[in-house]
């Protein structure tokens, strides 16, 4: 039986990367440079931050955030941000009444573009399994406790769509400009795991 | 599929662990992994539901242990055995000729 | 047909993906507001279709489009391309009484895995 298909891990599964990455490029099917270059495009633009400009100019321009809300890939495109795992994106909206979160249980869908790659969590067993059935009990491991009459709405990533959370925008940053408000736009608010910070946090 | 990829609902997997400051990749491999989907990807070799079909039908221990990039290097091994540019033995030499390096 | 991605092409790879949106006039079989069934669909071969909500009912809220079909496209037997929607469920329909009444579950779900209720 062939390693990859025993029971168990892969002993030493770096080296069968580096084995299948050779073979690979020996046989012309890949470009090691092009590797290189991408692992630098995540590395050092591809993240959170450019949700967090997303989610910002949808504060404080009106025009922004309705074309946003009609059509997320085209809106978030506008900005720069697109491709891979960003292809088709939906932006929904929390309010007082409304807390939205995003999983993805059959495997690890996520916004790459505005996100970046997601964090092991993420992709863990326990959120798949449990943020579907119990999300206020998971929400409040991440410290959010959800009101009784606020809607938690579970978004399911079961498709070639992919979900953006908008959070609320944090009270008393009424004189900030989008580039301060970025900076209160965390990755898990984005997930819908938590809130954008409090101004001075 | 019925696979053990499918979780929603499931009990019993404790609690939601969060590494705090996690960064991008533990180790090398993984950005090559990363970086060798996307070129597979790209140069046709599978489109998205051909690169799940692979990790889904992993062995259940082998899928409940194993990290995200192991389960990549699963599919994107047996995507490019499917469609022909490598076979198991060569990908098995090369590992094992690697893995003998290694203790040299 | 392998196209080796040269560091030149691997921008344009990134930024462009892989769509999985398919532009033909197929016809939608559900409309928003639409109460439908999700099918016991039990093949071996691939689907996207999570086992929780099969059997339950729900509400379409929101067609997407036209997109491939993942059963046929993982196992390289063509698109069969077909509208997906965001179907809305009631926590407590899915989970009975472990469900919070406040609250509900989204999925995406193509033509293929429901039916009308």
């Amino acid at each position: 039986m062939a390693l990859a298909q025993e029971n168990v891990l892969i002993p030493d599964v770096g080296l069968r990367v580096k084995a299948l990455e050779s073979l690979l490029a020996e046989k012309g099917a890949i470009d090691p440079k092009s590797l290189d270059l991408l692992v630098e495009a995540f590395e050092t633009r591809i993240g959170p931050k450019n949700g967090a400009k997303v989610i910002a100019k949808a504060w404080v321009d009106p025009e922004y955030k309705k074309w946003l809300m009609k059509d997320g890939t085209a809106a978030i495109k506008s900005l720069g941000y697109s491709g891979v795992q960003g292809e088709n994106m939906v932006v929904i909206e929390n309010t007082p009444t409304v807390h939205n979160v995003v999983v993805c249980t059959l495997c690890s869908c996520y916004p790459w573009p505005t996100l970046g790659l997601p964090p092991i969590w993420f992709k863990s067993a326990p959120y798949r399994a449990r943020v579907v059935i119990e999300p206020r009990a998971v929400l409040r491991e991440f410290g959010l406790e959800i009101a009784d009459d606020v809607e938690v709405r579970v978004w399911d990533s079961t498709a070639e769509l992919r979900y953006l959370v908008m959070p609320m925008r944090p009270a008393g940053t009424e004189n900030f400009n989008e580039a301060q408000l970025a900076e209160l736009v965390t990755r898990d608010s984005m997930i819908g795991t938590g809130l954008a910070l409090a101004p001075g946090k | 599929m019925n696979g053990i990829h499918d979780i929603g609902g499931k009990h019993g997997f404790g609690p939601v662990v969060v590494e705090q400051n996690e960064p991008y990749f533990h180790e090398e491999w993984e950005s090559r992994m990363l970086a060798m989907m996307i070129a597979c990807f790209g140069a046709g070799v599978f489109n998205v539901d051909q690169f799940r079909r692979p990790i889904e039908t992993m062995k259940p221990g082998h899928y409940l242990l194993s990290s995200y990039y192991e389960k990549w290097l699963c599919t994107v091994e047996q995507n490019c055995i499917d469609v022909g540019i490598v076979t198991r033995e060569e990908v098995d030499a090369r590992h094992k000729q690697l893995m003998k390096e290694k203790m040299a | 047909m392998i196209n080796k991605v040269t560091v030149e092409m691997m921008p344009i790879v990134l930024a462009t993906g892989d769509p999985a949106r398919v532009d033909e006039p197929i016809p939608a079989k559900f409309k928003e507001g639409d109460k439908v069934i999700v099918l016991e669909v039990n093949a071996p071969t691939h689907n996207r279709l999570p086992s929780y909500i099969k059997g339950k009912v729900g509400t379409v809220t929101f067609d997407h489009g036209v997109f491939v079909f993942p059963d046929t496209s993982a196992h390289r037997k063509g698109p069969k391309p077909q509208h997906v929607y965001t179907v809305t469920f009631t926590a407590q329909e899915v989970w009975g009484e472990a469900g919070h009444p406040s609250d509900r579950l989204y999925a995406d779900i193509w033509d293929d895995y429901m039916r009308h209720a």
